[in-house]
Parts: C-alpha cells; sequence; structure tokens
C-alpha cells in the first residue's frame, strides 16, 4: 500500500551528510507495518542450521536415531505448550495464539512426523538430514499453490523443522527475546509465531528481518502491535551488532544503521507527524468531508485491491470502496478464477460496506500477467496493448464470467461497475452490449442479481478525455484515473527514472483535462469521481473541489488528512485558487503557488510534505 | 454396524474470505482427531486426511471452492456436521 506524501519523504540518502564511512547506510527491504522506530539494535541471534550433520547411520544405530528425533519432537512440542502458558487471558496477542496450536499439530502430523521416522529407516539418513529432506519435500509441495496467503504457510513448516533441528543439534534457545532493554529494535533472519508471541510491547519499538513478506508472522503481529516493521532486509544481521543506533521506517521499508545526529532528528520529525497522523487525525475520518462555509460535500471513499484492507479503509472513514481492483483474482495463478470464485469475493466486498457505496473495476491488466493458457505473444509495448477492456472485448467468456459475478453480487447490497481503459464509443457500445446479454442470461436462468447495476468508465485515455461529452450520455458515471491519464497525456513512463521527473498533478495540461472530463458530466448530469492517486493530497484538493468533483477515492492512509484539509478550507477559496492555478503556465509555478497558501494558511499543520 | 461402514458424503462451500487458511485447518484437525471414523476431504480429485493439520493446508482451497467431504465409522455423522460448521462459517474468529 502507498502512504500519502506526508510520509512519503525523498530517499535516507539525499537526506543527511555521513560524518564518516561507517555512519547513515542505507538499506531498503519492504515496509510490512507502518510507522517509525529510532532505538538500539538487538540482534537475534540464531545459530544457523542451514549447514547440518549428513551422515548414513549404521543399522544398529536406527533404532537409537528414532528415538533421538522423538525425543526432540517431544521437547519442542514442550517448548510450544510453555511459551502458550505464557501467554495469558487479556494478553494483547490472545488472537494469534491458534499458530502455536498449528505448530504443534504440525509436529505431530503424520508427513512430518512418520515421514521423516521413514526416512531415518529405509534411508539409514540422519535424523537432521532426514528431517531436512522431508522439510524440503512439504515445502515443494506448497510452492505449487497459487494464493499467496496459503503458500506462505510453507513457513509455519519451516519453523517447526528449525525447531526440531535445533534440538537435535544440541543449540540452547540463547537469549531471551522476553528480557530486552527498552527501546529496542529486533533484528533477526526471521522470527517465528513462538518468538514473536513472546515480545513484551513495552520494550519493543520494531521489528527488521531478513525473511518474510507482507503475510509473514512478523508483518502480521507487527500489524496487530501497531509496531513498525520492514522485512526482506538481505544480510542484515551480520550487518548489525547489539546496542548500535537503528532507524527503520516501516512505511517505505527504509532502515538505517548508524544514523548521524541530524538523521536522527530528521527522522525524529517524521516520526512526530506520523503519530499527529494517526493519534489526533483518526477523529477526521469519522466526519463528513464538508468544507468549512458548508458549500461544498465530498464522498470520500478508499481504493483497495484486498479483501483485508476492507476494514482499514472503513476505520480511517472511508464511505465506500471508490475502487475495488479485482486483478488480484487473476495473477499469480495458472488458471482462471471461476465465477463462483469471483462471486465470493465481490459479495464480500459489498456486503462490508454500506449499500451503493461500493465501485468494482473490471479486469485492469495486460494478457501476459494472466493465466499463462491465454496464449497471447508477448508484446513490445503491454501498456498500450491488449489489455484492460481490450483484452475482456477479445475474450468474451473471461469477461462475461466476470461481469456475471458482479451482477449476482450486486444483489447483495448495490455496485457500480467500472471499465478501465475505454478509448472509444465502439468500445463502449460493444461493452454495453454484452452487459446486456450478462443481464439476459442471468434472467433466463433464474439467477439473483441486480439489473440496475449503474455503469461507468475510468477516463484515462486521453481520446476519451477528448469525447467525453459523447461518452457522458452513454454511462452513469466518471472515474477519473490520473495516474495512467498523466503518462499517457504527458507521454511519461512513470517508473523511467530518467523521465519521472516530468509527471507532476498539476500540470496545466492535466488540470485542463479534468476540469474536460467535469464539464462533460456535469453537461450531462452524471457524477465525476476520481480514483486516482492524485484524489490523496491535500495539495490537489483545492482545485479538484474548485471544477465540481463529488467523490475522491484514495489510499485510505490518507483519508483522515484529506477530509480534515477540506473541513478547513471553504469553497470561496477553492474556487479562487482555482481560477488563479488556471492562470498559470507551469507545474511549477501552480505547485509552488499552492504549497506556499496551504503552508501560510495552516501553519500547524502537516498537509504538505516537510522534507 | 453395517451401515457405519457406509461412506457418508457431503458437498460444501468454502465461505471464509481467507480459504482454508491456517485458523480454520488448525481447528478441523484438532476437532476431527477426536472423532474414531476416518474423515478425509476432496478438491478436484485430491483427497486428504482432515486429521492432518498439514494435508488441510496442502489443500488449499481458495474461496468459493466445493470441497467433498467423506467419512467413514462410528461418529461419522457428528464429524461430518462439524466439518460442515467450520468451513461454512464465515467468521469463525466470532466464535
Amino acid at each position: 500500500m502507498r502512504t500519502p506524501k506526508q510520509i512519503d519523504r525523498k530517499r535516507p540518502a539525499d537526506l543527511a551528510q555521513p560524518l564518516d564511512n561507517d555512519a547513515n547506510k542505507v538499506m531498503k527491504g519492504l515496509g510490512v507495518s507502518g510507522g517509525i522506530a529510532i532505538g538500539q539494535v538487538i540482534a537475534l541471534e540464531r545459530l544457523s542450521t542451514e549447514i547440518y550433520p549428513q551422515r548414513i547411520l549404521k543399522p544398529e544405530e536406527v533404532t537409537g536415531e528414532l528415538r533421538r528425533f522423538e525425543s526432540a519432537v517431544r521437547d519442542a512440542e514442550a517448548q510450544l505448550k510453555q511459551v502458550k502458558k505464557m501467554i495469558g487471558p487479556g494478553h494483547p496477542l490472545q488472537n494469534h495464539l491458534y499458530i502455536l496450536d498449528t505448530h504443534i499439530l504440525l509436529l505431530e502430523d503424520r508427513m512430518f512426523f512418520q515421514g521423516t521416522q521413514d526416512i531415518i529407516v529405509s534411508e539409514r539418513q540422519n535424523a537432521e538430514w532426514a528431517l531436512s529432506t522431508i522439510i524440503s519435500t512439504i515445502s515443494a509441495a506448497f510452492d505449487t499453490i497459487e494464493d499467496e496467503y496459503l503458500r506462505e504457510r510453507a513457513r509455519d513448516v519451516h519453523f517447526v523443522g528449525e525447531r526440531v533441528l535445533r534440538i537435535l543439534m544440541g543449540y540452547s534457545e540463547k537469549g531471551s527475546i522476553r528480557q530486552l532493554p527498552p527501546n529496542s529494535v529486533i533484528v533477526a533472519h526471521d522470527l517465528s509465531p513462538a518468538d514473536t508471541l513472546q515480545i513484551q510491547k513495552d520494550s519493543v519499538l520494531g521489528f527488521a528481518i531478513e525473511m518474510g513478506g507482507r503475510t509473514s508472522h512478523t508483518a502480521i503481529i507487527a500489524r496487530s502491535m501497531k509496531l513498525p516493521a520492514v522485512t526482506g532486509l538481505e544480510n542484515i544481521s551480520r550487518q548489525v551488532q547489539t546496542g548500535e543506533t537503528i532507524i527503520i521506517d516501516g512505511s517505505t521499508g527504509a532502515v538505517i544503521l548508524n544514523p548521524d545526529p541530524e538523521t536522527i532528528f530528521r527522522f525524529r520529525q517524521h516520526q512526530e507527524v506520523y503519530r499527529n497522523y494517526h493519534q489526533g487525525l483518526m477523529t477526521f475520518g469519522r466526519l463528513p468531508a464538508v468544507t468549512s462555509d458548508g458549500a461544498g460535500s465530498v464522498r470520500i471513499m478508499a481504493n483497495i485491491e484486498l479483501m483485508d484492507e476492507i476494514d482499514l479503509a472503513l476505520d480511517h472513514g472511508a464511505e465506500g470502496i471508490g475502487l475495488f481492483r479485482t486483478e488480484y483474482l487473476f495473477l499469480g495463478r495458472r488458471d482462471l478464477p471461476s465465477e463462483e470464485e469471483q462471486y465470493e469475493a465481490y459479495k464480500h466486498v459489498v456486503g462490508a460496506c454500506p449499500p451503493n457505496s461500493v465501485t468494482i473495476r473490471t479486469l485492469d491488466v495486460g494478457a501476459d500477467k494472466i493465466a499463462s493458457n491465454l496464449n497471447i505473444e508477448a508484446e513490445a509495448n503491454p501498456a498500450m496493448g491488449l489489455r484492460a477492456i481490450r483484452l475482456c472485448l477479445g475474450r468474451k467468456d473471461l469477461f462475461k464470467t466476470q461481469l456475471r459475478a458482479i451482477f449476482r453480487a450486486a444483489a447483495h447490497g448495490c455496485c457500480r461497475l467500472l471499465v478501465p481503459m475505454i478509448s472509444c464509443m465502439t468500445e463502449l457500445r460493444n461493452t454495453k452490449e454484452i452487459i446486456e446479454e450478462v443481464k439476459e442470461e442471468l434472467a433466463k436462468a433464474g439467477q439473483e442479481f441486480d439489473p440496475d447495476v449503474r455503469f461507468g468508465i475510468l477516463v484515462e485515455v486521453p481520446s476519451a478525455v477528448a469525447i467525453a461529452d459523447l461518452i457522458a450520455r452513454e454511462t452513469d458515471f466518471f472515474s477519473i484515473g490520473t495516474n495512467d491519464l498523466i503518462q499517457y497525456a504527458l507521454a511519461i513512463d512513470r517508473v523511467n527514472e530518467h523521465v519521472n521527473y516530468l509527471y507532476d498533478t498539476l500540470h496545466p495540461a492535466v488540470l485542463r483535462l479534468i476540469r474536460q472530463i467535469a464539464n462533460a458530466g456535469q453537461a450531462s448530469g452524471i457524477p465525476v469521481a476520481m480514483c486516482g492517486e492524485m484524489a490523496g493530497y491535500p495539495v490537489n484538493i483545492p482545485i479538484l473541489l474548485g471544477l465540481g468533483l463529488g467523490e475522491l477515492s484514495m489510499n485510505a492512509l490518507s483519508i483522515p488528512m484529506v477530509k480534515k484539509f477540506i473541513r478547513s478550507v471553504s469553497m470561496e477559496e477553492c474556487e479562487e485558487l482555482t481560477t488563479r492555478a488556471f492562470e498559470m503556465s507551469a507545474a511549477q509555478e501552480i505547485r509552488g503557488f499552492l504549497e506556499d497558501w496551504i503552508q501560510e494558511r495552516f501553519p500547524q499543520d502537516y498537509f504538505i510534505d516537510q522534507s | 454396524m453395517g451401515e457405519e461402514l457406509e461412506l457418508l458424503e457431503l458437498t460444501v462451500k468454502v465461505v471464509n474470505n481467507l480459504g482454508l487458511h491456517a485458523r480454520v485447518a488448525t481447528r478441523m484437525a484438532q476437532a476431527m482427531q477426536n472423532y474414531a471414523c476416518k474423515v478425509t476431504l476432496v478438491k478436484d480429485g485430491v483427497e486428504v486426511n482432515a486429521k492432518s493439520v498439514l494435508g488441510l493446508l496442502l489443500l488449499a482451497a481458495a474461496p468459493g471452492t466445493e470441497l467433498l467431504v467423506k467419512a467413514q465409522g462410528p461418529d461419522r455423522q457428528k464429524a461430518v456436521e462439524e466439518i460442515k460448521r467450520l468451513i461454512e462459517d464465515e467468521n469463525p474468529e466470532a466464535n
């Protein structure tokens, strides 16, 4: 998930001049739990089980080895039960206790336990070797699982196996994770659930781990405990020593070893921003986005792509989901999701939100990213190739399956349909024809569905902007997708470091394009929303309001800040600022003007990125 | 005694939005180990022992998947009912 600009500062390397070569070493990992921690390293040293003894047993040694293995497993089980006992009722991580049960069950599982014993007997491998073989076999079986969350469970098998291996190799459970000095930032190769559950919240400020991703235990527990965490930090254990100062930024994934005083100071400021953001700001989430003079009112929604983001969105004050990205259902797997699977997913989202507050976007990727059996040759320029609605119109079966699932889910709470990358009226009309076919088929089959699902387009292709007036007559709403619109209009590849400096939401061309869309929408009396990233930054808001947009959808984390901003300005001010902005000719000029205005008007707030 | 040898079959749909994930798999394996009967789950022709947490995790049943529950033995009726409850419960955390 991207973070609001307030926390999205320049790369740390830009910030401070290192006093010497050892200071301010920057590492980049994956930010899996937001926030900034500045503390001292506690390096959790675990002797590695990567290299274990391998030998062939003499026939008479087999029985003894079986017993040794069994004993190690019993000990492992006892260790886990001991940890369980420590977590009394009322412990903040009660909810995660079940994972210790999973590990205990894994120890006893036939595949694991019996499997290892079978290898000891049949191959006469020593216990460590046999166990490692079984772990590899089981991990390989997990590799074939398509769902990321379910596949990540292979880590649980590793944790359990490693615990037994350490016992077999005679490694003691060193260094109590329970008695940590205050201000500890734990640095480790990996943290097992047993580790994380034993952590005392008062001493730990955050985690910097080599292994794991967003769905790892460290990430899940860190988010639960609201502690910053960064994973994917290759070899960090070898680069730090217990006692050294470390800064971790769980939002950006940046880690700074041995920061100098200036860097520490900067990050303490960012930390303040982050804390204020979460404490004071969350109250704004519960309030409506109405301007100070009451003249302007906007619906604030969230952009999400995974189901578990819904709670976060609603927590931060989202009035609904302005953009539900459906790609995750199609990516990373060899087959296509069935209608049932999609239906369950859409139904869940629709049901979790207030009625009429969810907008579902149809598949928006290229053929290259989904089911490899679609047999489409590699494209030289996939961004402008067979993707999104073009792919869907070319593969009616795929498209209709998704549409059926959406229309059926809509029966449970009403939602809107958003179609990406429309570039001409013919595409639009073809899409609507297919929609009519789907409705007929569902009716004939006697399936429950909502026939009144409103249909809109994601305005992102410049040609669609040019004919927005024509399109507006044949759709129910617009949602402006500035991320791609700006790329296409300014001819920039956003991830190309050489040219992405040109990307600017306040480019006069961008403002005029938005104005054109807004005017076309107003002329036909249809609502105009924005779901591009631009909607989540206060500096853009006066113009978006001034142009008459009625709905802004953004990253959930941005919502409280945006609501606060909207409630702080008046429509009169927004309209005035908009008029002034349209008189200027360069993005830099417009941005400077707006930022100065905001900073002067709201000196106590953090509406603009301070770095 | 004779009818207990008969196979009891039931189709259930995975409703939980995380699929047959660790928490559900753990509860199911723990629960099933208390039954004398033999219980298995089948997905797309792959059959796993419902008493094995590893088997259940490897089944990797995503949301919307239909599973076939098969049970054979003395307390099979109750076992099947319990599996149905676990799989079709949308919010197992609430329990």
